[in-house]
């Protein structure tokens, strides 16, 4: 029954039924809901194997199209019997290959780490110089009263960026610091606390109990010039040292947004000294070099020094010189002026 | 606008010229194989992809009510490139965006139909082929390739058209329950 039945709904989407059998059938499924439920899933059933015997036709006929197409390139896979016959030449070159890839990228990567510039803080390790200076001190009688064991274990620089007596230097040297000493030739030795640590930076706030007048420069509120010529005095020994160069770059150290790269010849110790401009200002200060790259030395932007001084962060506010007098002076005349203000720091740690 | 070549071709394909298909075929296939090989693909899914693409437009441009829009060109690469996204989805490897050259309205539509065949297509594949034989053979001589009961009993054996058209109901029946079972799951 149910076969026949099939059979008569085979007719009907073959378009095979006679107009009579035809409108007896959609009778039948307009009359009883099961009927044209069987009747439309058979036609969806057949639709969808005609739709699907279509489409594999179709695949075959563009199957047989690539494949044509594909012959034209015969050339390529002849070639295979070349590769199958050098295939054994062609894995010991690519092997080679890989390993001296790997080997490079590996070795590359081993000597990366390697050869990380070291960044090395100039900081003056005094211990070799309080050697020679006892031989010194043997020599000398008269210097067993005077400055006996008074040589801190590190030294370095600092300056001066206010009247009432604040000082800056890099966080480094002052770093773990029992007690520190600032000395220079007009106001001798003079003891310093640590008011603010700014390590990120490398930038500490020392503060002394002593007021000035007033200072000869202004802090530069702009950043440097590339190539603009600077100078520098610091302590890389016991006596004050000038040096000179130029802004070779805006970024410093890892492309530190914060610093200069300059090229001013310095030594440990003169971490801390101010780098200044034609005009005596200060712009920034020296804060370390790149052992690695020769002449590379770099300086915290005063820009930066300015928002630590000015910033929240001190808790005190600190009165800035707003005039420069040595503006107009030589270079002979700027330096004689400013190593009044700049200070060898010793660092006593235990 | 009109684009002369693309006219022809499709007035040709109409007229099911082999020869019409083939250069469209040809004309394409670098594109998208371009396209798919340099998006982290094979030259093999791209071929497949291709000719979903063209299998897809052959049967629309098939429907009576078909008019060019669009160049076929840009047909068949928006399909495409949606056909690899998808692909690359479902390979769960994709993590940016494959650029559009042109951008092409109303292919949102054509994929729903693309995908929804595919589906069916899929699942009649997948029934057809969970037949078994002899059953497949005759269902697809009688149904696809339109024999007559008489040729699939001589064909495959049976001593009288009855057999024969017992043993097509059976695999009738079989492949309806495959077929259903699987689409509504």
């Amino acid at each position: 029954m149910e076969m026949e039945m099939s059979e008569l709904i085979d007719k009907y989407v073959k378009g095979q039924l006679s107009p009579e059998e035809m409108k007896a059938l959609e009778e039948k499924a307009r009359q009883s809901e099961i009927f044209r439920k069987i009747v439309d899933d058979h036609v969806e059933l057949v639709d969808a194997m005609v739709e699907y015997g279509k489409r594999m036709e179709l695949k075959n006929s563009l199957d047989k199209v690539h494949s044509d197409m594909e012959e034209r390139v015969v050339p390529i896979q002849k070639k295979q019997s070349g590769w199958k016959k050098y295939w054994p030449h062609t894995a010991v070159a690519a092997s080679v290959a890989i390993l001296s890839v790997v080997g490079t990228i590996w070795v590359n990567n081993f000597m990366n780490s390697a050869q990380e510039a070291e960044f090395k803080a100039l900081r003056r390790n005094v211990d070799q110089i309080k050697k020679s200076q006892k031989i010194l001190e043997k020599d000398i009688a008269e210097t067993k009263k005077k400055r006996k064991g008074f040589a801190g274990n590190y030294a370095g620089t600092c300056f001066m960026i206010s009247r009432d007596g604040y000082l800056v230097t890099s966080y480094h040297i002052v770093k773990d610091a029992d007690s520190v000493h600032i000395e220079n030739e007009k106001f001798g030795t003079i003891r310093a606390s640590i008011l603010f640590n700014d390590p990120a930076n490398d930038v500490s706030v020392l503060k002394i109990d002593t007021a000035i007048w007033s200072l000869p420069f202004t802090i530069e509120k702009e950043e440097a010039n590339l190539a603009e010529e600077v100078f520098t005095l610091g302590f890389p020994r016991e006596d004050v040292v000038f040096g000179e160069g130029a802004v070779s770059a805006l970024s410093g150290y890892n492309q530190n947004p914060n610093s200069y790269q300059v090229s001013v010849p310095v030594n440990p110790g003169n971490s801390g000294g101010p780098l200044l401009n034609n005009k005596g200002n200060l712009v920034g200060m020296i804060s370390g070099l790149q052992t690695e790259t020769l002449g590379a030395a770099f300086a915290i932007k005063s820009t930066v020094l300015l928002e630590i001084v000015a910033g929240d962060s001190l808790k005190q506010v600190i009165t800035l010189s707003r005039q420069n007098s040595i503006r107009n002076a030589n270079r002979v005349a700027q330096v004689k002026q400013w190593k009044d203000y700049v200070f060898m720091v010793r660092v006593f740690k235990n | 606008m009109t684009y002369y070549f693309d006219e022809l071709i499709v007035s040709e394909i109409r007229k099911k010229n082999e020869v019409a298909l083939r250069e469209l075929y040809k004309t394409h296939y670098p594109m998208v194989v371009h396209l798919v090989c340099s998006n982290s693909g094979t030259e093999q899914e791209a071929k497949d992809i291709y000719q979903e693409a063209v299998m897809a437009f052959y049967e629309r441009v098939q429907q009576p009510a078909f008019t060019l829009t669009c160049k076929i060109k840009t047909y068949l690469y928006a399909v495409c490139r949606r056909l690899w996204l998808k692909k690359l989805h479902e390979k769960k490897r994709f993590n940016g965006s494959i650029e559009e050259a042109e951008s092409f309205l109303g292919v949102e539509d054509e994929m729903t139909t693309i995908y929804e065949k595919e589906r069916r297509l899929k699942r009649m594949g997948s029934s057809l082929n969970g037949l078994g034989e002899p059953c497949r053979s005759i269902i697809e001589d009688f149904y696809i390739k339109d024999s007559s009961m008489e040729e699939i009993s001589i064909k495959f054996g049976y001593t009288n058209a009855d057999n024969a058209k017992n043993q097509k109901y059976k695999c009738l029946q079989r492949l309806k329950k495959l077929f259903f079972e699987d689409f509504n799951n």
